[in-house]
């Protein structure tokens, strides 16, 4: 059903309805075959505006406020758009430009999404990271350490080095968290001491394995 | 929500917060809803850029968060899109607060548009430090302030919920509707010392009260003026008076945006308020006549549907938006088409549906002419067409069909809406288009005025300031001259587009159950 629904009102006439609606001959339009023009004459000329003084109050504030806007840190230009505007102006407008320096925009962040916020990442990323700065400081300090007792106990023992080097170790740095969890990974919770295999269970017996494998 | 109106809240946006928002705005305006990230991705700017549009938009109370369904902890954002065109009114809000309050009301209403929302010690603050009411005092700022809450052009922002989770990625709010016009605590004491800079604007204890501007309170006094005009035209003065005076009293009953028609109001009633508010002694005297000639015009303001308390009435609104659209719609058709076209437009309204034949009899046209008007206002959709086809027939030759001229009220008003939208985008377009085309020679004369004011100021001698003045050449005065009638005549334009605008919204709401946003708190 061509011409019926939202979409399919023309605005023409067949050639049969036109007939029937009176439109013989002459009578009838052309049919339009292209896009109007972009600017068709003005068949008849439009009244003037009459301007009051409340009309005038609106005009001037309307223009004031459109400018204030245009000033306003609330009038964003793209980084792009700035960088073209810039590379454009002579070196007067850029010195105006700097003397109307725009103020800071004003947010309730509050009562906004979180995500919205980036005063709060900027400050999340201004935070110094305590946890490795501690184990930067911890590695010279131990370093040194190292040095010390090498110089030290070079007449000694290679094993009783190493044990008082595992003492040492766990007295300097008791509250460093990540150190100790990477003692931790090294010895008692290491997977490969758990599960370790020596191969000797090799050719045990194993019920399970007897009946072959199973699909 | 049509293209046109696209174009148009994508153009007014530009206008007022740039590129950045616009695009933001653009994406969000074809979609419901819409997260950061699909914005980002769908705008092409820096997500710094995005959030800081996002915030903008938001303060300015033109988009809406809520968490997403499936994660509450992703907000969503939607444009309200039917309050875009509203930054267009700024102007007619300030006139209205202006003759309503004075300069004080006016600045109160100014800051408040300037800052979307804002505390009220904050908003005070502000208005107090301005340089042009320096004189009022504090007090009467705050008793203005005050006014007009009670009168409810300011309204409370939904309260934000701060409970143990105040660390939600979504803020939520608390609506309580008794509570949108319950007038601030504003401490004076405490202004007087953070003017001073003894005290800081966080002590205030009003920091989680956050007003603004109610824009359908707004609406409401305009659509009252339009009938209050509409009757002082057509009736005279103390007809309108009686009106506005029946207007007031239906609001005591009914909520003002309701669609058909206003509840009942008694004739005593009418008059006990007019003789305790009016010095009209004319008015009071021939009341019941007023009345009766309000009731009796066609336009059909005013119905009468019983006789209890010397006669109940109800404001009709569908009918009086009805009768003015058309009115409208009728004078659009006079300028594009003449008069004569107006006619045609006329007798199908009456007659309903018309053939063709009787049409120009009816009209008292020449067929040929009658032929050629009819074909224009339909082609122009402003009349439509009606096929009833004769059943039967046989099956020789084609069947018999009557075509018969109509009027879709609907259809017509919602196309003037779409016109009016695209030639409000066209002349925004063509302001902008000559502002940047004449960029250098406003700034120059505004450059210039600037000068000869400190100068003036600074007393230098009138020929050195007349000096000055030649800089700017004949020719380029002669230009600007010219620019600045443009820029005027389009704003006028504009205005004057948006008054038509305004009315046909109004015929969209009362006539039509069509959703407008149009509600008594938001």
């Amino acid at each position: 059903m061509a011409g019926r629904g939202r979409g399919g009102k023309t605005g023409s006439l067949t050639a049969e309805q036109m007939q029937a609606l009176g439109c013989v001959g002459k009578d009838m339009p052309q049919v339009q075959s292209a896009p109007p023009p972009t600017f068709p004459p003005l068949l008849n000329k439009p009244i003037s505006l009459e301007t009051t003084a409340s009309q005038n109050y609106q005009l001037l504030w309307k223009e004031d406020f459109l400018n204030r806007m245009r000033d306003s840190p609330y009038y964003i230009i793209s980084a792009s758009q700035e960088k073209l505007n810039t590379s454009v102006k002579d070196w007067r407008e850029k010195a105006l430009e700097r003397m109307k320096h725009k103020a800071l925009p004003e947010f309730n962040y509050k009562a906004m999404p979180r995500e919205l916020n980036t005063s709060s990442r900027k400050r999340r990323a201004a935070e110094p990271r305590p946890k490795l700065l501690a184990k930067k400081t911890n590695i010279e300090d131990r370093l040194k350490q190292l040095e010390q007792k090498e110089l030290k106990s070079s007449g000694e023992n290679e094993n009783d080095e190493i044990k008082q080097e595992s003492d040492s170790e766990h007295d300097d740095e008791p509250e460093d968290p990540e150190a100790a969890l990477d003692d931790e990974m090294d010895e008692e919770n290491d997977y490969a001491n758990d599960y370790f295999d020596n191969g000797e269970a090799y050719n045990e017996e194993d019920d399970n394995m007897d009946d072959g494998p199973v699909y | 929500m049509s293209a046109d109106y696209a174009h148009l809240c994508s153009s007014i946006l530009e206008q007022c917060f740039g590129k950045v928002v616009q695009s933001v705005a653009d994406c969000l305006f074809s979609a419901t809803t819409r997260t950061l990230s699909q914005i980002v991705n769908s705008t092409h700017f820096s997500r710094k850029e995005v959030m800081l549009a996002l915030a903008v938009l938001i303060k300015f109370r033109l988009v809406n968060f809520e968490p997403s369904k499936n994660n509450p902890f992703l907000p969503e954002y939607s444009l309200r899109r039917e309050d875009v065109i509203c930054l267009l009114r700024y102007s007619r809000y300030i006139h209205l607060v202006q003759t309503k309050y004075g300069n004080v009301g006016a600045s109160i209403a100014e800051e408040l548009l300037n800052a979307g929302s804002e505390t009220a010690t904050g908003l005070l603050l502000k208005c107090l430090s301005d340089g042009e009411n320096k004189a009022e005092s504090a007090e009467t700022y705050r008793d203005t302030f005050i006014k007009m809450i009670a009168d409810h052009y300011i309204i409370k922002i939904p309260e934000l919920m701060t409970d143990n989770e105040s660390e939600d990625a979504v803020p939520r709010f608390q609506t309580n509707e008794c509570d949108f016009f319950v007038p601030p605590n504003i401490d004076l004491h405490l202004l007087a010392q953070i003017r001073k800079g003894e005290a800081t604007l966080s002590k205030a204890l009003d920091g989680a009260i956050v007003w603004s501007l109610n824009y359908d309170r707004f609406h409401q006094e305009f659509r009252d003026d339009i009938m209050r005009l509409a009757m002082e035209r057509k009736l005279g003065e103390n007809a309108a008076e009686c009106f506005s005076f029946i207007l007031n009293l239906i609001y005591n009953t009914t909520d003002p945006w309701q669609r058909k028609a206003s509840n009942q109001i008694t004739f005593v009633e009418i008059k006990q308020a007019i003789e305790r508010k009016s010095n009209n002694l004319e008015l009071m005297k021939f009341l019941d006549q007023y009345i009766c000639l309000i009731t009796d015009d066609s336009l059909g303001f005013l119905r009468k549907v019983g006789d209890m308390g010397g006669g109940q009435y109800l404001v009709d609104m569908e009918k009086a938006f009805e009768s003015l659209a058309l009115a409208c719609v009728e004078s659009v058709i006079t300028e594009r088409f003449g008069s004569k076209a107006a006619r045609i437009f006329r007798v199908i309204r009456f007659k309903k549906y018309i053939e063709q034949e009787d049409l120009q009899k009816e009209a008292m046209i020449p067929a040929k002419e009658a032929k050629s008007l009819a074909y224009n206002l339909f082609q122009e959709q402003f009349i439509h067409v009606k096929v009833i086809k004769k059943p039967g027939g046989g099956g020789s030759g084609p069947a018999k069909a009557f075509y018969l001229f109509q009027i879709k009220e609907k259809d017509t008003v919602r196309m003037l809406l779409d016109n009016c939208f695209k030639s409000l985008y066209n002349t925004i377009r063509r302001s902008n288009y000559e502002k940047s085309e004449h960029k250098g020679l406003i700034e120059k004369s505004q450059r210039l005025d600037s000068i000869v004011e400190t100068m003036k100021e600074r007393g230098e001698s009138d020929e050195y300031i007349a000096e000055i003045v030649e800089t700017f050449t004949p020719p380029e005065c002669e230009i600007l001259k010219k620019v600045k009638h443009r820029i005027k005549t389009l704003s006028k334009a504009e205005m004057t587009l948006d008054d038509t605008i305004f009315l046909l919204q109004m015929y969209q709401h009362h006539c039509t159950t069509l959703p407008t946003g149009i509600q008594k708190f938001k």
